[in-house]
């Protein structure tokens, strides 16, 4: 039994009744009321403290990310660190207990993550990341939901800098390969052109080549100016692309620098990245 | 043998009533699915919303009636049909409001609010046996048939005759636009679209800046005007009786899930599923089979598999096996 | 307050409102309540199994009620004289027939290798099957209903005391939740809401138009009682001098006498019911329902297992809403399949239980107490409400015989607002599970 009364199902599992897919069970974030000003970036994540659901235990302890426009962070840590679950924070997906989120200089701890897409941020999660019922294009097309203008010229653009969505643009989005799939929930975020753009493990399950090609773009995009933030699982190849580098250990931030820095770590090196 | 007659017979009997029902089914069975795919609940209050809408429309047909205003030879009831919905529009709305938003923001798992659609589930029912009484009510006017047994006997001469109601021509003409619109909504509109993002995958619809609350407002919207439609139209070809509706809540869920729950396309597929096995499983077919068959073979008893009484009964047997073989229902639906 | 006063209060003002209605309206009303009472909570239990402790959602309450209402007729019942020469063995060669088809299909399904083999095999058993079915169903049937029409044209039962009916309509229940568990739990998800909804209307369908089983919509009257009749107590001179004593007329006295039986008796079944539901909740099987509930992790890892343990509570749930219908058709000495109707019999236990406290056999046992009251009451206060509300409307209005004539529905309107008060303001019940 959780401890609201109203999520309680009895473990009823009666399909003809009860919906079991595509809901939610986020709580929005609603302030902490325990404001940290540390560091000072375009996005940050400032010294978050929290957990998931109304009495769970704290899954980050005072944990720091941010980013600077130009710039590539990458968080890295075994599974299970809490790096999902400090991306989640940063959108306002998660109810923190401390800590602060501001972006460009505005405090948007208390903001829901609609409000926190509507300031100009962009998020692909690590798991259902896109549409699977809905075509390529009206995947990109929900990505540019809250534009009012046209928005035909970025799709072009991602059409561009993924040529493969442009073939499948009107194939459900749950009828491609794995690494398609990424393109389109890259693709997706990119629809609101976005002023930060937070990634949790693009690559995952996609093939080296592919990969490699992912990254490619998503340097391509940086280029632009986006500033990016992004979760790997590919600690070595991530961190060489990176400006910053940010190790999670449950929870904490366990070493902070930027990419070189961190891959000449011997520590570093030794722990998590394999000698 | 006489196929001619034969196939006169069978339309008249079976195909024509059971196109009739089977699109008053797929039009319950849309909103039912809409509510499934979107609110995530199974909406045991539907057949009451139908009897709702249905009462007002019957209340405005009146009133139009008594201020000597008429269809022609369509029935007064369709000139009710914007009104009633509207006004059920208004009743769900303020449902959502006052019950339903709350458990919403509480995150309730889908089978608290399946219960709480019983509580308005009872609320409806008492309010709309309050208002009309448990009667039967008959408001149909105009034309009764497009075309009658005896035009249709003397226009080709045969000896088995062929009615079509007006209110059945109506049933289907309207189904048919209701479901091209609501299709066209889905399909082709930003507002529809993220109404399917939001049944797909509500927390990427929120990092996509959808509205929750719109999406969800916007579903009522449709379902009211689906209800509505869906209660009139049975209303005119039966009559309008509040139990009913509540009973057809079976057919409707079987229509729904027969076709795969949240999926609008399986909704009006398992619609005329119901219907067309609902008519002839309960049909007699000594008519038609007197005609098809040799004379020597012409059957003695009526050849009805099973009593009327026993509709119910087909829907939820045609129901089992479709579950039985395929879980997820005609059109691959959320899985069941 | 402690959560053991708390309880004492909450039956305490039940039972007061009960007595309140004996002082003020009559004792008669009050017993009908109370054995009513009596009724609901029982079912009130049987939905609480399965709902409160395993999360099974049975939306086919009705049917189970109804099931025990048919037991009643089978068991106690005298058999019709010549019914069963005339064609009741047929009819149940023509049933075993019948399900021999059935059993014959799925066994070829089982044993043939998927093909058109097996298609063209299982529909030819299903044509012959069936039409062998009809063949001897329908002239056996004729030939039972033939047989003096008016009063009788049904089978019959087994002669045996009434009493016997009571734990029959819960075996009869069990037997039918048996196969609607089998076929209906345990694949990648439940569909046990919509087939329970559709059961329950198949059952009562069947009871209503086959009339050689009890009569149909022809209906039973006069059914065997457990207690004496309130004219042979009016006959015997020792009572009539005793109410008299008591200063009643003996007309009343005696139906007072005979209502009061039927508490006793009722309380005892309760009683038992809800001792042998507590213990087995306690008990280790009754633990490992609730953890199944509670642990989703576990129970995905147990399998089969969950399955097999839905499907036994589902079958003990509902046997005993079938042993509740069988009192109650015993009470009321007649059963008559047009009055089962869902919003009575399936959704009003449901607000009983919700109301009461899912996972809580006292919290059932008070809101079948609770809400049989309240249906029964609202009735009333709502003609009083109407005519309060209608006083200073002119006599003759056609809006206040409107009002006025309509307040039946109040009680409708009243248990929605209550079940959506306590699911708001109250999630877990009157007496939250602990
Ligand atoms: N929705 C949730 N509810 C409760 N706990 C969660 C939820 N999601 C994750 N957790 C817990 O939070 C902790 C951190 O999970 P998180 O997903 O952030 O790890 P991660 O670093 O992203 O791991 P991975 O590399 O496997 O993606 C884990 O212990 C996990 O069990
Ligand atoms: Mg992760």
């Amino acid at each position: 039994m959780t401890g609201n009364p109203y999520q309680d199902d009895r473990g009823n599992k009666d399909a003809t009744i009860a919906n079991p897919k595509g809901g939610s069970d986020m709580t929005p974030a609603m302030g902490t009321g325990k404001e940290m000003n540390t560091t000072d970036a375009f996005l940050v994540g400032d010294s978050m403290t929290g957990g998931y659901g109304k009495d769970g235990p704290d899954i980050l302890h005072d944990c720091t990310i941010a980013v600077n426009p130009g710039e590539i962070a990458v968080i890295v840590g075994p599974n299970g660190a809490g790096k999902s679950t400090g991306m989640k924070a940063v959108f306002g997906m998660l109810n923190l207990r401390q800590g602060s989120v501001r972006l460009d200089g505005e405090d948007i701890t208390s903001l829901s993550p609609q409000d926190r897409v509507a300031k100009g941020m962009g998020f692909v999660p690590q798991t259902n990341n896109i549409f699977t019922s809905m075509t390529v294009e009206e995947n990109l097309e929900m990505g540019a939901f809250i534009r009012k203008d046209d928005f035909l010229d970025t799709m072009e653009q991602v059409y561009g800098l993924f040529p493969i969505l442009k073939d499948k643009r009107n194939q459900p989005a749950g009828e491609l390969s794995g690494g398609q799939r990424q393109q389109v929930a890259v693709g997706r975020a990119l629809m609101t052109q976005p002023k930060v753009l937070m990634l949790d493990e693009p690559t995952a399950g996609v093939s080296p080549i592919v990969m490699d090609e992912l990254f490619d773009r998503i340097i391509e995009v940086s280029r632009t100016g986006i500033p990016i933030l992004m979760v790997e699982q590919n600690a070595r190849q991530a961190l060489e692309i990176a400006d910053k580098g940010y190790v999670l250990v449950q929870g904490r931030n366990a070493f902070t620098g930027t990419g070189k820095d961190l891959l000449a770590d011997e520590e570093v090196r030794k722990s998590f990245l394999g000698g | 043998m006489d196929l001619f007659n034969a196939l006169v017979a069978l339309s008249n009997f079976v195909i024509i009533p059971a196109i009739a029902y089977g699109s008053q089914l797929a039009l319950g069975a849309l909103g039912v699915t809409l509510i499934y795919g979107i609110l995530r609940f199974s909406n045991f209050a539907h057949g009451d919303t139908m009897a709702f809408g249905a009462m007002l429309a019957v209340l405005i047909t009146w009133l139009l009636q008594s201020m000597g205003v008429s269809f022609g030879p369509l029935p007064t009831a369709l000139l009710a049909l914007p009104f009633a919905i509207l006004g059920t529009m208004a009743l769900v709305l303020l449902t959502d409001r006052v019950v339903y938003r709350f458990y919403r923001e509480q995150k309730a798992k889908p089978v608290i609010l399946v219960i709480v659609s019983m509580g308005v589930m009872f609320i409806m029912n008492g309010l709309v046996r309050f208002i009309i009484g448990p009667n039967d009510q008959r408001f149909s006017d105009g034309e009764r048939f497009i075309i009658s047994v005896r035009e249709f006997k003397a226009l080709t001469g045969l000896k088995e005759g062929l009615a079509i109601k007006t209110t059945q021509g109506i049933t289907v003409v309207v189904a048919i636009i209701c479901v091209a619109l609501l299709f066209w909504f889905l399909n082709r509109t930003r507002t529809g679209k993220s109404m399917r993002a939001y049944s797909d995958n509500e927390d990427l619809a929120l990092l996509s800046g959808i509205n929750p609350e719109r999406v969800v407002m916007y579903t009522w919207l449709i379902v009211a005007a689906l209800a509505t439609t869906a209660g009139v139209l049975y209303g005119l070809d039966k009559s309008f009786k509040p139990f009913v509706y509540f009973q057809l809540l079976l057919p409707i869920f079987a229509s729904a899930i027969v076709g795969g729950l949240g999926s609008p396309l399986g909704a009006i597929a398992g619609g005329f599923v119901i219907a067309f096995s609902e008519v002839t499983i309960t049909y007699a077919w000594k008519k038609v089979l007197k005609y098809a068959m040799p004379e020597s073979l012409e059957p003695s008893s009526l050849v009805q598999l099973l009593s009327t009484d026993y509709k119910f009964a087909v829907s939820f047997v045609i129901l089992i096996v479709v579950l039985l073989f395929k879980p997820t229902g005609l059109f691959k639906g959320k899985s069941v | 307050m402690s959560d053991t006063t708390r309880t004492a209060a909450l039956f305490g003002l039940v039972f007061a409102m009960i007595a309140l209605t004996g002082f003020m309206q009559s004792w008669n009303v009050a017993l009908f309540i109370l054995n009513m009472g009596l009724i609901s909570a029982i079912m009130a239990l049987g939905v609480n199994l399965q709902w409160g402790f395993a999360g099974l959602f049975n939306v086919g309450v009705m049917g189970f009620v109804a099931l025990g209402g048919l037991a009643v007729v089978l068991t106690s019942a005298a058999p019709v004289e010549g019914a069963w020469s005339a064609g009741g063995w047929r009819i149940v060669i023509a049933l075993l027939a019948g399900a021999g088809t059935i059993v014959g299909t799925v066994m070829v399904r089982q044993r043939m290798a998927k093909g058109r083999a097996r298609t063209i095999a299982t529909l030819s058993i299903l044509v012959v099957g069936f039409f062998l079915y009809r063949g001897i169903f329908d002239p056996a049937v004729e030939a039972v209903e033939a047989i003096n029409p008016a009063l009788q044209g049904n089978l019959g039962g087994l002669n045996l005391p009434v009493l016997l009916a009571w734990p029959m309509g819960g075996l009869l229940a069990a037997g039918v939740a048996w196969l609607i568990g089998k076929t209906a739990l345990g694949l990648r998800s439940d569909y046990l809401a919509i087939a329970t909804l559709g059961i329950a209307e198949i059952i009562i369908a069947v009871m209503k138009n086959e009339d050689w089983l009890a009569r149909g919509v022809k209906n039973m009257v006069g059914l065997d009682r457990p207690v004496p009749y309130e004219i042979d107590l009016q006959n015997t001179s020792s009572f009539v001098n005793r109410a008299e004593g008591l200063g009643l007329d003996p007309a009343t006295a005696s139906s007072l006498f005979v209502k009061l039986n039927y508490s006793m008796l009722f309380t005892v079944v309760l009683v038992i019911i809800f001792v042998m539901a507590q213990l087995a909740l306690k008990s280790p099987w009754g633990r490992m329902m609730r953890a199944i509930r509670d642990n989703e992790v576990a129970a995905e890892a147990m399998g089969k297992d969950v399955t097999n343990r839905h499907l036994q509570i589902f079958v003990l749930g509902s046997a005993v809403c079938g042993i509740a219908g069988a009192m109650m058709t015993t009470l009321d000495g007649q059963l008559t399949p047009g009055t089962y109707q869902p919003l009575r019999y399936t959704f009003l236990i449901w607000v009983m239980v919700i109301v009461g406290g899912s996972g809580n056999n006292l919290g059932a046992v008070l809101g079948g107490f609770l809400i049989w009251f309240l249906w029964v009451q609202v009735e009333p206060m709502g003609l009083w409400l109407m005519e309060m509300i209608t006083v200073g409307m002119p006599e003759g209005s056609g809006l206040k015989k409107h009002l006025i004539d309509s307040a039946a529905h109040m009680r409708l309107l009243t248990m929605g607002v209550i079940l959506l008060l306590v699911l708001r303001f109250s999630p877990r019940g009157l007496i939250p599970e602990k």
